[in-house]
């Protein structure tokens, strides 16, 4: 099921000129690669990352599900503020975000971030830096289930972590 | 006394903050005095010192903790975010 989403920018130029800023958050699994599809245009460069459910917690153990919630309104905005200020500042033009909330199972995707340019520096380097601002900039929170016990994940991994 | 609606605000928990706390959502009334704080609505909900890494928003905006709120704001404490 598709949550309501927020698309100030897309509903004033009628969804038919061009396209900049796409958010939404799903509280049923998607198919990355048919949203991608849906979403891409003829631009020369493009760039895509899709996260999925790791199998284990971030203390090694097996992992049951992952919770996701989040603040609906203020999580759109803060996403679409960041996705803004990043097509400027890289020189992109598009962005795509798709996001998860509720119970998720393990290889389950969790996140789709996908960006358009005219080159491929500026797409990859907008992608990276887009899923960045989404991991430490956007309300979401995770909480781990395993043995039927849930907990808060207590942050994000840092980008250069190898774990 | 009951809580008159010109005088209240919203209060909005999320993740562990909502664990700690027993609930989501919760009428606050202001208290009687000129200026009233985001910060000083967190006290008044006893939970103990605002984690430095709890932020706070208004109306759907982060704002700092001395942003001074008014009767019918929506305010949100927010614990560090994971998503992604």
């Amino acid at each position: 099921m598709k949550l309501p989403s927020f698309h100030p920018l897309l509903e004033a130029e009628g969804l038919t000129q061009k396209r900049e800023i796409t958010i939404e958050i799903y509280s049923q699994p998607f198919d990355p690669w048919i949203q991608l599809s849906e979403w891409s245009s003829t631009a020369a460069a493009s760039a895509s990352f899709c996260g999925h459910v790791r199998a284990v917690d971030e203390h090694g153990s097996s992992l049951e599900a992952l919770e996701l919630t989040h603040y609906p309104g203020l999580c759109e905005s803060l996403i679409r503020e960041n996705a803004q200020r990043l097509l400027t500042v890289h020189g992109a033009t598009a962005a795509l975000v798709i996001h998860r909330v509720g119970r998720l199972s393990p290889h389950e995707v969790i996140v789709l971030v996908a960006v358009e340019a005219d080159r491929r520096g500026p797409a990859q380097r907008c992608c990276m830096a887009l899923l960045e601002a989404i991991k430490y900039e956007a309300p979401f929170w995770k909480k781990e289930w395993r043995n039927g016990q849930g907990s808060w994940v207590s942050g994000n991994t840092p980008l250069s972590s190898s774990s | 006394m009951t809580k008159s609606p010109e005088r209240t605000l919203q209060v909005l928990l999320f993740a562990s903050l909502r664990d700690q706390a027993g609930w989501d959502e919760q009428c606050v009334l202001l208290p009687d005095q000129d200026v009233v704080t985001a910060e000083d609505i967190w006290h008044q909900l006893n939970l103990g010192p605002r984690p430095a890494s709890v932020q706070i928003s208004i109306n759907q905006r982060l704002v700092n903790a001395l942003t001074p709120v008014q009767k019918g704001d929506e305010v949100a404490f927010l614990p560090p975010f994971t998503g992604g």
